[in-house]
């Protein structure tokens, strides 16, 4: 039964829908827009910029000019540089250089999320999409795939680039390390778990709003404004009820979290070990995947 | 080492853009293609074959305290036009996107050949629907947009061109559907529809935004895929083409069901009878020639409407008493009367 000669369809016999099909769309539906692009240049640019000022850091870290400093500074410059220089401090120097463009790079995987599910609100896509497949879990958790997967690509790039300019600037610094020893080994694969969890929290994130506009400000806001107006507030904290794990306690914020994740050493004062990060994003992870398929399934389009 | 995998890498993602969104079984679109649509050639399905019949049973839908829909029920044939009619708010959009899925009821349940939407094995190969026009990313070509429905559909690609074609879009199939008018979104969106090759069609206000040709265009190919023994419904507020579109209709007002059954029937069922206008210079002698059985109102234009007995009476009655008539016509109730009086609101 067709209404004209169809070649096409002629070729199609599959009887059974594949769950499969819904991740090659979302794939697709990325590629046909502009947004990737701008997103992976976007990393690029930010990821040369700040492994160059990161270079620039631990050069001066490492041969602080002791004569420009106030006198009351140059003991604990002087120290600085001597710890930089141990074989930690070296190693946590590599791993520094190649994290270098996290901070944008798991921003933009998490707004590509939140783009990528409220996109299909903001234009009206929806209906085409849960006809298609109205399987909605099936298609949320294709969404999530998809969002990792450029999430992982954000992440390859900007390690790439990181392993580019890294092993040059470590010798033209004659820091002696090696970039596949376990501590920069680690934070560049706790960088990739980052991207990833970002990512998944930004597809759930993006379910909780109607507006996308609302979705993408209030997610700058937990992802840039969290990490500085949440360490104030546990400070604050801290003030009246004096106890050494309240200064801890800022890394159930997703911001401070990341933050935590992938710093080889404390993020800050007092910071838990770099697992308890890992546990708070997976955490965050899982339950704003699950958050947005629940949510996804029981809305009227 | 790293960095010729690095190269590597690059040169990979390189060709990858430049060559994205050609899928592996794409082709070159063909140049020349017509701006007209394709002509339907097909043919009447097979005797005895399933159709794809759609049942509202109890249907309801409430917002709150605000009911769009209460108690709705009726049914879709194969092979049958039926035309889904009620004013503005009457609850026509929320009963089409419960049927397919996009809205749960609060009571009541709607099938597809037996089955809810979401029960369908591959949807897109049963049933096609056109909810809203302007539905299209605008940063991403119309070809792609179909192209991805074909994609999450398991439909092969080319699929896209045909039915660009089919609704006449071949030639602006590379062009953002920002820079669109109604009428083309609309036969965009009737392409997405007819991806699948379905057997049903649901359609919302379809004719929205076309000119005369779209919608004669349109007309055809509704009534040519129910030929071909598929199910349409059409939600339209648009009386005279329903009257040239439909087999059956389904009027609805304030989300109850008010009507149902073919065109001729619901027309045969209302309250008012065919009357007969007369145009004569003698209005007051025929008032008298044809006695008490008949009602008579003459018009302000002079023109006298006559109920309570047929043309002939009114014709013979007339040559009887040698009164001149200018003109004779029975009227019949249209469906724009039928749809007042059933709705009590004036259709848009």
């Amino acid at each position: 039964m067709t209404t004209v000669e169809s070649p096409a369809l002629a070729r199609d016999r599959r009887t059974r829908g594949n769950p499969l099909w819904q991740v090659s769309a979302e794939i697709m539906k990325i590629r046909t827009t502009r947004l990737w692009w701008l997103f992976l240049v976007g990393v690029a640019l930010f990821t040369a910029w700040t492994v160059l000022r990161n270079g620039v850091g631990h050069h001066y870290e490492l041969n602080p000019p002791l004569d420009q400093y106030p006198v009351n500074e140059r003991a604990q410059a002087a120290a600085g540089a001597v710890q930089a220089a141990t074989e930690a401090g070296r190693a946590a120097i590599a791993a520094d250089m190649m994290t270098s463009g996290q901070l944008l790079g798991g921003l933009l995987a998490m707004l590509l999320g939140v783009v990528v599910l409220t996109s299909e609100y903001a234009y009206r896509t929806a209906p085409a999409t849960f006809l298609t497949n109205p399987r909605r879990g099936t298609v949320i958790v294709a969404k999530l795939v998809t969002t990792v997967i450029a999430g992982i690509v954000f992440w390859a790039v900007s390690t790439l680039l990181d392993l580019l300019v890294t092993p040059f600037y470590l010798s033209s610094q004659h820091i002696q390390t090696s970039l596949v020893g376990w501590v920069p080994l680690r934070s560049v694969l706790l960088n990739l778990l980052a991207y990833v969890m970002w990512a998944v929290f930004g597809v759930g994130f993006g379910s909780l709003f109607r507006s996308q506009v609302a979705a993408v400000v209030t997610g700058l806001a937990v992802y840039l404004g969290g990490v500085a107006a949440v360490l104030g507030i546990f400070n604050l904290v801290y003030l009246a009820y004096r106890h050494a794990w309240v200064l801890g306690a800022p890394v159930i914020a997703p911001a401070v979290a990341s933050l935590v994740m992938i710093t080889p050493g404390p993020a800050f004062d007092h910071a838990p070990p770099q697992w308890v990060g890992l546990l708070v994003m997976l955490g965050y992870a899982l339950v704003f995947g699950a958050v947005g398929v629940v949510r996804t399934r029981r809305r009227d389009i | 080492m790293i960095i010729l995998a690095a190269l590597l890498l690059i040169g990979g993602g390189v060709y990858w853009f430049t060559h994205r969104g050609q899928g592996r079984n794409s082709r070159p679109e063909p140049r020349g293609a017509t701006v007209r649509p394709a002509p339907l050639v097909g043919t009447p399905r097979a005797e005895g074959a399933a159709g794809c019949r759609v049942v509202a049973s109890g249907l309801s839908k409430r917002y709150g305290d605000v009911v769009a829909i209460e108690d709705l029920s009726f049914v879709a044939e194969p092979g049958r036009v039926t035309a889904f009619l009620g004013p503005n708010g009457a609850g026509k959009t929320t009963t089409l996107r419960a049927i397919v899925g996009l809205t749960s009821p609060t009571a009541g349940t709607a099938t597809i050949a037996g089955l809810r939407y979401r029960d369908l094995d591959r949807p897109i190969r049963r049933v096609g629907a056109v909810l809203e026009a302007s539905a299209a990313h605008p940063g991403r070509t119309a070809r792609n947009h179909l192209r991805v429905i074909c994609r999450a559909g398991g439909v092969p690609l080319e699929r896209a061109d045909e039915v660009l074609a089919m609704v006449g879009l071949t030639a602006d199939g590379r062009q953002r559907p920002r820079a669109y008018s109604l009428g083309m979104r609309q036969r965009l969106a009737i392409a997405a529809a007819l991806i699948g090759d379905p057997e049903l069609l649901i359609l919302d206000e379809p004719a929205n935004g076309l000119d005369p040709e779209g919608t004669r265009w349109l007309r055809d190919l509704l009534r040519g895929l129910a030929h071909q023994g598929r199910t349409v419904l059409v939600s339209s507020h648009l009386l005279p083409e329903v009257q040239a579109l439909a087999d059956d209709i389904v009027i609805i007002a304030r989300g109850r069901l008010v009507a149902h059954g073919t065109v001729d029937s619901v027309l045969d069922s209302l309250a008012r009878p065919a009357r007969t206008l007369v145009r004569t210079p003698e209005p007051e002698r025929l008032r008298h020639a044809l006695g008490e059985t008949a009602g008579v109102t003459i018009g302000v234009d002079g023109e006298v409407c006559i109920t309570g007995v047929d043309a002939a009476h009114v014709g013979d009655a007339a040559q009887r008493s040698g009164i001149v008539v200018h003109q004779l016509r029975t009227e019949r109730p249209s469906l724009e009367d039928a749809f007042l009086e059933l709705t009590g609101e004036v259709p848009r």
